[in-house]
This record gives C-alpha cells, structure tokens and sequence, in this order.
C-alpha cells in the first residue's frame, strides 16, 4: 500500500511538470518569422559601420491563395553585427529564426574594405546560421540585391536561391559557395577564396550572376571576368556542362561540352622550380557553327577545340599567376605532397607559383556535330 | 458407495430446480431409469439412441451391451464429476443396477463462423466456433500429426468452463509449456467468459501494456503457431484462441505474408513497419520540430506550417492531444455503435468535424492531415491489441516530447525500445526475431 502510495505521489509530481511546458525553449512555430536572406552593407556612419538588411518570409496558410512572394524588410546599422541583429529584435514582435536562411550577401564595399574576417566570424558562430548556406557578393550593394523581388518570384522560396541551389538554371558562369566552403578557403594558405558576384540586371527585373571575386590576404579582391569564372569552372569541375567557343582557322563553332574531367599537378624540379600541370578532358558535340559541318572532319574539330581550350586555359593561368591568386588550389595540393621539412616557405611558394611553368594538356573528343545528316 | 446412494447426492443437490428430469422405463421385464437437464440435452438423440433400442431389444442383457458399445457412452467416474457431466449434458443411464453417463448434449454453437477480427483477401475465411469440440475437430483436421496434444482442464470456480491447451509435443517450447500450465493451475477466478481473460490472469505484472499472448481466430494462424512450438489454448465458448509464447514481430505478421510473392509480401510488410512507425511518431515528431526544431522541414513546409497554424489558439501540443483525442474517442465509439449507425458516426465525426474544426481555426490544416494519417496507418498494424498498446505509447511520447523537444522524442523512443527489449513472454523475449532453426538448437541446448 505504501509503495504504491509513494508511485502515486511520483505520478503525481511528474504531471505537475507537465504544466511547467511553457519554458523558454518551447515556442510554437507560428511565434517564429523566418529570416529568407541577410545582406551586410558597410554604412556611411563611421560608428556603426555594419548595416544589415534582414529579408524575413511572410508566413501564409496556402500558397494556392497567395502565389506571390511576401516579404518584409528589417535594415539596422551597428558597431557590431550582433548588435544591429539585437536592435532588429526590437522591430519585430516575434523570434527571428536564422534556420532557413540560405542565402548570405556581402556588398561590394565591406569585400573591398577587407571586413570578410569580422563577417565571417560572426556567421560562423551564431548557431542557427547554417553553414550550407550560400555566400555571395552583392553589387554595388547588398542592400539593392536583397530588397529585389524579381517578376514571377514563387512565393516561399526567393528565386536568388535557384541561382546556387543546382536544382534552377545549371549555368557553368555561376560559383557557387558555401559558408562552410568559404571558412575552409579563408583558413587555408593555398586555396583562395572565390565568390560569385550578384547583379541587378539592367532591365531590373532579373539578377545576374556572371562574374566572381578572388579574395586575396589585405588586399582588394580580384574580379574574375564571365570568360574567366567559366575556365575556373571548368578546372575546378564545379560544372557539368559548359560552352566553348572556338574561332580559328575559318571555322567559327561552339562547342557545347557535357562531359569535363580535370586533373592537375604540381610537380617541383631542383631550386624550387614549380610546374603546374593541368590534364582536362572534355567530351561533347557542336551546338551552333556558321559553316556547314562534316561528320567525317570531326577529329579535325576536335583537335580545334583542343588549341581553342588550351589557349583559355593558358590565358586564364597566366592571369592567375600575374595576380598571384590561387582559386583551384595549387598551393594545398604542393602542401598536401611534400613532407613538412622540405616544403618551401608559404612566401617562397607565392614566388615559385608566380614563375611555375604552366603545362596544359586538353583532350578533346566531339562526338558529333549536332545534326542528322 | 453405491448406485442408489449416487442419484439421491445428485437428486439433493438439484433439489431447487425443476430442471432435472427423471423417468424410469418398464416394459417386458425391462427397466431403467435416467435423469439429465432438460434445457441440455437433444431429445431426438436421446429417442433415437436410448428410448426406441429399449423398446425395440429382446432382453436387458442386449440393451445394455447396446448402451456400451455407443461412442457417447462413458464410464461412472466420482459422483463430483458426474454432477458435472450432468451439467455438461450427459444424462445419467442406470440400467440394472449400474451407473453409465451418455453424452446427449444439444449445441447450437458448433457452426464455424467466419473472419470478423481478422480479415484477410487471400487467407482461411473461416474463424473458430464458440465450441470447444468443433474448434478441437477444427485443429486436428488441419494439423495431422500423432504428436498434437490436448490437454483439458476446467476452470473457473462458478462457471466451471473447459480450457483446453492444444500443442504438439515434440515442437512445441518446452519451458513455455511449463510455465504456462504453472500458471493456470494458479488462476483464482470466479467466472471465466473468454479465452482473452488469460492474457491478463496469466501475467504476474499488475500493469503491462504491450499483450504476452497473441489473440487470433483463423485456423490456418493456429496451425502456423502450433507448428512454431507455440502453446495454443482454447475455451469453451469462445471464438478466439491464445497463442504463447510471442515476440513482438508476430504482431506485425499476417498470414497473407506467407501467401503473396516474395517482393509484394516485402513491400506490405515495408509498408506495415512504416505504418506502425508513422502512428507511432508522426504526431511528436509535429509537436518537436513545429516547437522546437523548425528548421528540420523544408522552407515551403515551414512557412506553410506556421501560416496554418496562424489564429489557432493552443499551442501545437494540445492541438495534437486534442485533435487525437476526439479521434480515439471517434475509434471508441464506432466499434460499441450498430452497424446501421456507426458509418454516419464516422462521417459526422471524420468529415465534418474536420473541416468543422479548421474552419473554427481551433487546429491546422495540417494538423487534420497529421491525424487522419495517423488513424489510418495504426489501422495498418495486423493485431488489434498491438494497435491499442501503440496508441497508448503514442500519447506519452508526445507528453515527453512537449516538454523535452526532439531530444525528448529521441530518448523517449529509446526508453521505448529498452522497454521493449526487457519484456519477455514465458521466456521468450519480446524483441527477439523469431528463427526457427535457433529456436531448436537452443531447446536441445546447443546455444
């Protein structure tokens, strides 16, 4: 009896917790807004140079009635990110949930002022940022991308996103860079970080996203150009696809690739002598051409497209080495293969990189010229 | 004690009923006598077999050889039992002097029925009787072996009920078979009304949830379970039998199993599982991530929950616990209604409170989805009382779950699993995957 009394009183307190529920960490899904996209601007107030613009989703019960996208906007400035995010929390009578924030843009200008670190670090450390979310550059400023809501944006789901997701537009022109992909590249000597650069396009209805930015250690980034983002593309085999286009010996064609492989090495001589060599394969067919093609001159197409890619593959090198930027990673795959005590300084690896021999081999195989003869 | 002495102990003892009928024959220096209950016994049979050969014999001695050689015919055992077989539907013959009883009983209750707990598309369509003796015959005529063993006992101190434990010998789990006999002999009951009874009167625990024994009626399952080495008992009036020992996946078994192709049975016993899990989790795994993970669903799916949920006035763990409530009590009553009246139950409380309830924004769309869901696939799981254990672990995982969140959810489940693991069914234990072949290496102590 009095064991059982005892299992009673047990039972008893126990369902006294139950009604204890409404702790703090119990919040009901409906008390949360969800925060679509961040972008961080440097402001014009030297005190709080951070601006944030916060893009929140505006919750409906059916995206049948509602198909347009919703938002709302949350802008602050601060000395510190944390701080204008705290000030934001005042804007806005519910719980900002970073969650489902898969999208983080940085203007132009913090880039250029070399504030990556600072923003970085706090993204980093806030736990419901989540590090598969996309990091891009905003042109001119964050601000401007984030506020656009581009025509035919489905609602719940911002169409910036399709540009990085792999699941929209497949264009070879886009770099697509994760949070976490972007810390690996900040901390490591030998692989620099690569951000796509984000436009409003001219007609102001669509973005544009084309080109990337190198960061390089204190200084200003580097812009690579479409061409170029398209070759580190290519080399870094971020892409499945890709479109090349060969203009030599009276033929003027385009090659549309469907299959890229892309191997390099670095091999390193006596007195620090680096060569860097690049194997890539490509696989494919002709797309468009001005002149009439023949299936039986394909291998004579292919060794075009051969020099054609060569020579952007060189080109692009060169304007990597002149720069001393290090996008593919040449630098970690040399620390990767000497043994510690033999491997070169990370200055005397800048040198030797800037001077390496650059070996390019292309195999090209089109495998047929687009149309039924 | 003799003849004489026998019928007055038995005249006595039904001396306050009018019931007993007694009548002595004489006819060409013939006589005999007999009583039995008049409400008990065939009175064609008894004018057949014992009133028209009296008339009809030349002498007592052709008679009596006659009456021994009936296959009703039984021998005079103590005046106790003879009281009992009265009861049972002999009557009571004396014929010069000796005692003999003839089993003369009417019963109505020998048509076998068919499938009403368990129905299956492919599998036996009949289901036991409400009598003892033709679910016996039914058994015997579908397991032919010499080693099939029945063993009678009465139980059940008013109502005096027949149980009889049917196994074969030489399969069946011999340490079950003890403790399953230990514990029968132990039970202390006044009445006894279904075989179903046992599944608690055999279980020394005071709360158990999950079933020790599995409640079955198609005699194509008893046969399977016999020939697995289960202990199978059977009652007298009463159209399920019990089967011993289980492990928790013969509740997710149906016969139907057996009878499909390889790759559909797999795919419906994916689906069970599935089912069973989806009962089981789905409404914590609403309340957890709505309330304290949201970032688990899909943006689309979040902002849809949140904009669903958007002027319902509880939080989403009384949403659910209400919203579960009004469909167990939904459940309840379309099993106690008639027929005639339970599909308008269903339809008033399924469709239009539905929609009712939305509609009023007292629980979200997706809440209504998350129940009929639920509702349906714990219809999946095959044996009942399985289902009726799941619905109950079901609630107090969402307790769990709303106070502690995920992690909550994750340990609850755990705890779930650890429970599970620690039950056992007369030795059997509970999560353990049944294997033939181990099972009889273990019980000639290879293992």
């Amino acid at each position: 009896m009095q064991k059982i009394q005892s299992k009673l009183k047990l039972l008893f307190i126990f369902s006294i917790l139950f009604f204890l529920s409404g702790c703090e960490e119990f919040k009901d899904v409906d008390k949360d807004v969800f925060v679509s996209m961040i972008g961080i601007d440097l402001s014009e107030d030297k005190d709080k140079p951070y601006k944030v613009i916060l893009k929140l989703f505006v919750p409906t019960s059916s995206f049948k009635q509602n198909p347009e996208a919703n938002y709302t906007y949350l802008v602050e400035k601060g000395e510190t990110l944390s701080e204008a995010i705290r000030m934001l929390e005042t804007h806005i009578d519910k719980e900002l949930d970073f969650g489902h924030m898969k999208l983080i843009v940085i203007g132009e200008e913090l880039i250029n002022n070399n504030k990556t670190k600072e923003i970085l670090d706090f993204l980093l450390r806030r736990p419901d940022i989540q590090l598969i979310s996309w990091i891009t550059v905003g042109r001119p400023n964050a601000e401007e991308i984030v506020k656009m809501v581009p025509a035919g944006e489905t609602a719940a789901y911002p169409s910036l996103y399709n540009y990085f997701d792999g699941n929209g537009t497949e264009s070879p022109y886009i770099v697509t860079t994760f949070l976490f992909d972007f810390r690996r590249r900040m901390m490591d000597n030998g692989l620099d970080p690569i951000l796509p650069i984000v436009q409003v396009s001219e007609n102001k209805t669509t973005f544009t996203v084309n080109k990337s930015f190198v960061l390089k250690d204190k200084k200003t980034p580097f812009e690579l150009d479409s061409l170029s983002t398209l070759v580190f593309n290519t080399l870094s085999m971020n892409v499945q696809m890709a479109d090349i286009e060969v203009n030599e010996e009276n033929e003027l064609f385009v090659a549309r690739l469907d299959k890229i492989k892309a191997k390099n090495k670095v091999k390193v001589q006596k007195d620090n002598q680096v060569s860097l060599e690049i194997d890539a394969k490509l696989v494919g067919y002709i797309a468009e051409s001005e002149n009439a093609l023949n299936m039986r001159d394909l291998p004579k197409y292919s060794q075009l497209l051969e020099k054609e890619a060569k020579d952007k593959i060189t080109k692009f090198m060169k304007l990597l080495q002149s720069e001393g930027i290090d996008p593919i990673g040449f630098g970690l795959k040399y620390k990767a293969q000497t043994i510690h005590h033999k491997r070169m300084s990370t200055e005397k690896w800048k040198e030797a990189y800037k001077n390496a021999d650059v070996k390019v081999k292309v195999s090209a195989s089109l495998k047929s010229t687009g149309s039924i003869q | 004690m003799n003849t004489q002495e026998t019928l007055l102990w038995i005249n006595e003892q039904f001396s306050h009923t009018n019931e007993l009928v007694q009548k002595t024959l004489e006819y060409e220096q013939k006589n005999i006598a007999y009583m039995y209950i008049k409400s008990l016994i065939d009175n064609e049979m008894l004018q057949k077999t014992i009133i028209k050969p009296f008339f009809e014999m030349a002498n007592m001695e052709q008679f009596k050889l006659y009456v021994q050689a009936l296959p009703q015919f039984e021998e005079v055992p103590a005046k106790e039992q003879v009281l009992l077989e009265i009861m049972n539907g002999s009557i009571l013959l004396e014929i010069g002097n000796e005692l003999c009883l003839i089993d003369l009983k009417l019963s109505k209750n020998d048509e076998v029925s068919s499938a009403s707990v368990e129905m299956t598309i492919h599998g036996s369509q009949i289901a036991l009787s409400d009598n003892l003796l033709t679910n016996l015959n039914l058994i015997r005529s579908y397991y032919r072996q010499p080693t099939l063993n029945i063993e009678y006992m009465s139980l059940g101190e008013v109502n005096q009920q027949k149980v009889a434990i049917v196994y074969d010998t030489e399969k069946v789990n011999t340490q079950a078979l003890k403790l399953i006999k230990e514990k029968l002999q132990r039970v202390d009951k006044q009445v006894i009304s279904a075989a179903n009874q046992f599944n608690n009167y055999l279980n020394d625990k005071r709360f158990s949830l999950f079933p020790q024994m599995i409640m079955t009626e198609p005699p194509d399952r008893i046969i399977y379970n016999i020939a697995g080495g289960k202990v199978v008992i059977l009652q007298d009036g009463s159209s399920q039998c019990l089967a011993a020992p289980v492990v928790f996946f013969d509740f997710m078994n149906t016969m139907e199993d057996d009878y499909h192709t390889v790759i559909i049975s797999t795919f419906l016993r994916l689906l069970r599982y599935l089912g069973f899990f989806i009962s089981l989790l789905l409404p914590s795994i609403y309340v957890g991530v709505t309330s304290y993970a949201p970032e688990v669903f899909r943006t689309e799916l979040a902002l849809t929950v949140a904009g669903s949920r958007m002027g319902v006035p509880f939080s989403s763990f009384v949403e659910v616990l209400f919203m579960l409530f009004f469909m167990e009590l939904l459940l309840e009553a379309s099993i106690r209604l008639p027929k005639a009246v339970s599909a308008t139950a269903t339809t008033v409380g399924g469709l239009i409170l539905g929609t009712a309830v939305t509609e009023a924004s007292l629980a979200s769309n997706i809440m209504v989805i998350i129940v009929s869901a639920v509702a349906i696939s714990t219809f999946v799981i095959p044996v009942n009382e399985m289902a009726f254990a799941i619905r109950i672990v079901r609630l107090l995982l969402i307790v769990i779950t709303s106070i502690f969140g995920l992690a909550g959810l994750t340990l609850g489940f755990l705890v779930f699993i650890l429970y599970l693991t620690s039950l056992d069914s007369y030795g059997e234990p509970y999560l353990r995957v049944y294997n033939y072949k181990k099972n009889k290496e273990r019980s000639e102590g290879h293992l």
